[in-house]
């Protein structure tokens, strides 16, 4: 009962009285007693993002390198240059737990990189679909209709093949299904938005279409568009790596959490380790990216529960 | 009714024109054609002159848009033109394809629904007990883990610990139901594994909902025995929005179906537009993505059509 008297609005008049600082900070003390799994899951993302941020100062080796033999188990010592394989070895005999970190690194900048695009595209299509309706709202329904009806990888994958299996194109191409998904929800926003009296008063003194959009539209679907960032981050993690896992995604030799699976299904009776290290990260991250996103959820529009 | 019916069924119509449309011109401006990717695997290399021959043979150096009357001239015939790479039609090639991904695509959603459903209600009826922490930790771990990483995991447990081994041969679930079933069971059960756990999410928070209301209670009064409550009372509404859930799962489901086929070596659709999309095969990538994308839109109608039948409120105009 106590969690459910906790409203955006409650949150602010509490931390209203004092400076801005110790308004954040108390508002975030306040995240952290009404939503312990979502705080756990911030605190875990964190330092995930820290560890893949600072991976080339703390990464033990340099993750295209050969430093011993192939497929070495766990705590064995590397002979080709100083230190210990604390996951061991892959099929090339480079260090697991550095490949973890660069790869981390590609995977969660195209899983954070592709929501944040595709919903900030999705938004501005979104209110701009909702504000001038008539001809253009229905050609961009019927866009969205025919993106959403394919299944995410198969967009994704006919775009990568098409231009080409480079970070940038993967995050486009993840991006597409983003967009398309964000223009249905941020355009229903938009319509009760342009409804509203003050929207109409806007337009009674005058102000441009542009004016409206930018000054009014966009900042009050602005939680909406965070929310849908916030649930997608982990899917994209996800898809990425499945594209990566079937050779249409990031490419060898640079690491991704994907690709560093997809030769472990050869190698599972020698060396398990390389089946194992790459899903446990995925699966930590999105688990984490999950408690997080539905608790900001709960906090910034509790009216969301149901959008994928 | 079934007014409703026949005007969403003629709206799948424009649909697949559009994206057909957009995906002829998205794949014909990309460099590479299927003459250069066929002759670039033969032993002898071909001359710039052979390749030139079989462009004007195939018709790819006639103009875009003649090209792309000609294949929408087919398409509208039920042709979805000839693939070079197979050198088969492609609507030869994928019938039996068709099969293995519908099959695999509806024994998900048993296993999902079958899954999910006494999980959720389980989960709602012992709100707070150790059974729901356990269902909620479960199902939140089942959302995270990636589908095709459980799939390896899998296949590598059957493999080393029971000495399963994927059929090689693929039989059609017509003629021996029980083979293709063991051999679709267990991708079947990865796939459905996730939606699993979304689903019994939901249906956990829809049954909450329905719960406290005030006709449960009345139910209750009246002497209802709590099977009857549960499922004839509030679990005909708690569905509602879990259906609608169930309808976008089957993007999740297909999504799945892609990477699973590929790691069970199922010859389906996924396989093969992995395939297709790696050779270059535009005619067969099109082909493919136009029968999923058929496959979907008749499934929400199902699925929608579903929502008037356990809700008798509902009614199309």
């Amino acid at each position: 009962m106590q969690q459910e008297r906790v409203t955006p609005q409650g949150i602010m008049e509490g931390g209203s009285i004092g400076s801005r600082a110790s308004r954040a900070k108390s508002a975030l003390l306040d995240f952290g007693r009404n939503h312990p799994t979502g705080a756990a899951g911030g605190i875990v993302l964190g330092v995930i993002i820290l560890l893949v941020a600072l991976a080339p100062i703390i990464s033990p080796f340099r993750f295209d390198r050969t430093v011993g033999r192939q497929l070495l188990p766990p705590m064995s010592q590397a002979t080709l240059e100083e230190g210990t394989l604390w996951i061991g070895s892959d099929e090339l005999g480079r260090d697991v737990v550095s490949r973890l970190l660069y790869g981390g690194r590609v995977s969660m900048f195209v899983g954070i990189m592709a929501p944040l695009i595709g919903v900030a595209f999705g938004t501005v299509l979104g209110i701009a679909s909702a504000y001038f309706g008539k001809v253009f709202d229905l050609l961009v329904q019927r866009l969205v209709d025919t993106v959403l009806i394919l299944p995410g990888i198969v967009v994704a994958m006919t775009i990568t093949v098409a231009f080409g299996f480079t970070v940038p194109v993967v995050i486009a191409a993840l991006a597409v299904s983003y967009s398309a998904s964000s223009v249905r929800v941020v355009r229903s926003r938009a319509l009760t938005l342009s409804g509203m009296q003050y929207v109409e008063a806007a337009r009674a003194i005058g102000s441009t279409d542009t004016r409206i959009i930018f000054r009014h539209l966009v900042p009050n679907s602005l939680p909406v568009s965070m929310v849908l960032i916030a649930v997608s981050v982990g899917a994209a993690i996800t898809a990425e790596a499945a594209l990566s896992f079937l050779g249409i995604g990031i490419q060898p030799p640079i690491p991704s959490w994907g690709n560093m699976l997809t030769r472990a299904q050869q190698s599972f009776d020698l060396a398990p380790h390389i089946a194992i290290a790459p899903g446990m990260a995925i699966t930590l991250v999105v688990l984490a990216i999950n408690l997080f996103g539905d608790s900001l959820r709960d906090v910034l529009d509790p009216r969301l529960r149901n959008v994928r | 009714m079934w007014k409703y019916t026949v005007r969403r069924l003629l709206l799948i119509i424009p649909t697949l024109f559009l994206l057909g449309t957009i995906l002829f011109f998205m794949l014909r401006v990309l460099p590479g054609d299927e003459a250069l990717f066929i002759t670039s695997g033969e032993e002898s290399v071909a001359s710039i002159e052979d390749i030139e021959a079989l462009r004007e043979a195939w018709g790819l150096n006639d103009p875009l848009y003649v090209q792309y009357w000609r294949w929408l001239k087919d398409a509208v015939r039920g042709d979805l033109g000839y693939s070079r790479y197979a050198d088969r039609p492609v609507v030869d090639a994928l019938a039996s394809k068709i099969e293995v991904t519908a099959t695999l695509a509806l024994l998900s959603v048993v296993v999902a629904l079958a899954w999910s459903l006494p999980l959720g209600i389980i989960s709602a009826l012992w709100r707070g007990s150790w059974v729901d922490q356990t269902i909620r930790v479960v199902t939140a771990a089942g959302i995270a883990m990636p589908n095709f990483w459980v799939a390896i995991l899998m296949l590598l447990f059957l493999v080393k610990f029971f000495n399963w081994i994927p059929p090689v041969q693929h039989v059609s679930i017509f003629e021996e139901p029980l083979t293709a079933l063991k051999r679709l069971i267990f991708p079947a059960l990865v796939i459905g594994f996730r939606s699993a756990s979304t689903i019994s999410r939901m249906t956990r928070s829809t049954m909450l909902e329905v719960i406290g209301d005030d006709y449960i209670r009345t139910a209750r009064a009246k002497g209802l025995g709590p099977y009857v409550v549960t499922m004839r009372h509030a679990l005909a509404n708690a569905i509602i929005p879990v259906l609608t859930m169930a309808g976008l799962l089957v993007a999740a489901l297909m999504d799945g179906a892609v990477i699973i086929e590929r790691i069970f070596t199922l010859p389906g659709l996924g396989q093969q537009i992995v395939d297709a999309t790696s050779a270059r095969d535009f005619v067969m990538v099109q082909g493919i993505v136009l029968i999923l994308a058929l496959f979907m839109m008749v499934w929400i109608l199902v699925v929608d059509l579903l929502y008037a039948w356990i809700d008798p409120r509902i009614r199309y105009e």
